[in-house]
């Protein structure tokens, strides 16, 4: 209230829904769980107890071992900080190239435009999950090279709204002002126009970590993302079918869950971010 | 269309290993590699491969896979028919249960059932398919022994038997419908919902007509226009959720084919299937395209 800048952007205030609520605590309770559980109860994903295999749930181990003796807790919280981290640094990559690139496309306009955005059709017309797999067939290894090809392949949703908001930003007065006091195009796409369009940024980044997290623990579950013995929701869930004939219900529930709560949260954040903003737009 | 051609070139070209690696094998003489890639017309330059490639493709010929020793246009037209039919089935069913849903949820608008549905679609949005499909395995198959666990159809059957296709299906399709369920549903809903507050709507309602003929005859009708693109643009969605499901319930179709090939650097059949799936796809839009002439009236093609 007393923030004179709200006063003049007339930001709408949002109200925190319960709903949105729910999400930021589960997202906060995750990260702190994944980043410091393991360290408090020195915890280990690797450690295998073969005559304790497939054991249920105890005391011992609170969500049982799996086939190796592992323990899934350990397993399952340490995964955790490989598919949260995966999920937030290739949302961050696709929207660094999304954001470029849709900025370009929506500032110049014209013929520079309409080929940059054919381009973005043309990668559209192929289905996500054939260029992810084939990526990631092809550079099967790091986990730096996993977040660069999940990146490289969900920048498209990004760039088209970027430019669109691009496109009715570039019209406004500020523009013109930079322009008329000789500021470069870069500056005035990247210093100007850019953080302008931050709400959008934001909100989209948000539902990217979503699709980027379901990315990733797709591509573990086939066999082609994290590789074991590095634990991740997905691949914490590749040996589902055997595990399910083993009976093990205690190795497929908790980490479904987890990627289904987790990418549930950050979808709701998302969706509550776009309808607090659509509101603002009405109203200035 | 040509631009998915060479976009699939430029990216199998940059990829490292090959054909070559894969019929020379680890232990090949540097002499060996170099008679196979002549001969395989590798040592070319990228454009007169290209057009090679291209000038095969225009013939129907989409190359060989040196790693499953078959002519790449026969191992598609093999796996391409189930993945369609279990495609087809899954929008089906997306359509009998996204459309009538969104229906509703538009006619009671802010009611406890809209609420509780906007839930169960937000939380069948974020739904891990393979996660989905486990569960559904382990409930329906395995638990229950319902339905079989997995495969094309019965084993002991060699010729074509429906009622045991159709069993195979209804999981795989199921799995592969959760998520467009809850997109079209969502779509729906918002598109009923704003044509709910248009002039004719409430010329309708004044001229008293029952509330079921204002929805389904009148305002469905409108809002189904811009659906019929969505289901157009859906279409790459469902070829690359085919992968999951049918990795899942071992169902021998284009995405299991996808995924071998991947995981085997088969660069000819990733090649082929992507184009033929660009293909699928261009023409799924086009059939939308024109299909919204048609519901459409006011759309004329020249």
């Amino acid at each position: 209230m007393n923030n004179p800048d709200d006063e003049v952007t007339a930001r709408p205030r949002l109200k925190f829904t319960s709903i949105a609520w729910t999400g930021c605590v589960w997202i906060g309770f995750a990260i702190v769980a994944c980043a410091l559980a393991p360290l408090a109860f020195h915890l280990s994903a690797t450690s295998t107890d073969v005559a304790n295999a497939y054991a249920s749930p105890s005391f011992a181990h609170w969500l049982g071992t799996d086939g190796l003796g592992r323990d899934e807790l350990a397993r399952l919280l340490i995964g955790g900080r490989i598919t949260l981290s995966v999920g937030a640094i290739a949302a961050a990559v696709a929207m660094l190239i999304g954001t470029a690139y849709g900025a370009i496309a929506g500032y110049y306009g014209g013929v520079v435009d309409a080929i940059m955005m054919r381009l973005v059709d043309v990668f559209l017309s192929v289905p996500t999950l054939f260029l992810l797999l084939f990526l990631a067939a092809m550079f099967h290894g790091s986990l730096i090279a996993l977040m660069l090809v999940i990146g490289a392949t969900a920048w498209l949703g990004p760039a088209r709204l970027v430019r669109g908001e691009v496109l009715s930003l570039k019209e406004r007065l500020f523009v013109e002002a930079a322009r008329s006091v000789g500021a470069s195009d870069a500056r005035i796409i990247f210093r100007h126009v850019v953080p302008n369009a931050g709400g959008t940024i934001i909100t989209t980044t948000t539902f990217m970590v979503a699709t980027a997290m379901l990315s990733e623990t797709a591509l573990s579950f086939l066999g082609i993302g994290v590789r074991a013995p590095m634990p991740s929701w997905g691949n914490l869930l590749s040996s589902a079918q055997s595990d399910l004939f083993a009976g093990a219900w205690w190795l497929i529930v908790p980490p479904g869950l987890a990627i289904l709560a987790t990418v549930c949260a950050f979808n709701f954040l998302g969706d509550w971010l776009r309808e607090g903003r659509d509101t603002g737009v009405a109203g200035t | 269309m040509l631009g998915v051609a060479v976009l699939a070139f430029v990216l199998i070209h940059i990829a490292p290993g090959g054909p070559v690696a894969a019929l020379v094998g680890d232990r090949g003489t540097p002499a060996q590699i170099a008679q196979v890639t002549h001969s395989l017309g590798l040592d070319k330059p990228l454009y007169e491969q290209f057009f090679a490639w291209l000038g095969a493709l225009l013939h129907g010929d989409l190359g060989f896979s040196y790693v499953l020793q078959a002519p790449v246009t026969q191992l598609i037209a093999q796996r391409l028919p189930p993945t369609l039919l279990l495609m087809g089935f899954a929008l089906l069913i997306s359509i009998a249960i996204a459309i009538p849903l969104g229906v509703v949820q538009a006619a009671r608008q802010r009611s406890r059932f809209d609420r509780i549905a906007s839930l169960a679609v937000f939380v069948a949005w974020s739904m891990p398919t393979f996660w989905f499909g486990t569960l559904l395995i382990a409930l329906f198959a395995v638990t229950l022994g319902w339905s079989p666990v997995g495969g094309l159809q019965t084993i002991d059957t060699t010729s074509f038997d429906w009622p045991s296709r159709l069993a195979h299906l209804i999981l795989p399709a199921a799995t592969l419908a959760i998520v467009s369920i809850a997109g079209w549903s969502r779509y729906v809903r918002g598109s009923m919902i704003e044509q709910l507050r248009e002039d004719y709507a409430r010329t309708a309602v004044a001229k008293g007509l029952g509330p079921s003929t204002i929805l389904f005859k009148h305002v469905l009708r409108n809002a189904l226009i811009p659906f019929i693109t969505l289901l157009g643009s859906s279409l790459p969605g469902l070829f690359g959720g085919a992968v999951i499901t049918e990795s899942i319930f071992a169902y021998p179709g284009m995405g299991q084919l996808f995924w071998q090939a991947a995981l085997d650097r088969d660069y000819a059949v990733l090649l082929g299937m992507t184009v033929i799936t660009g293909v699928l796809v261009v023409l799924g839009n086009l059939l939308a395209d024109l299909a919204y002439g048609i519901v459409d009236p006011r759309v004329r093609y020249e």
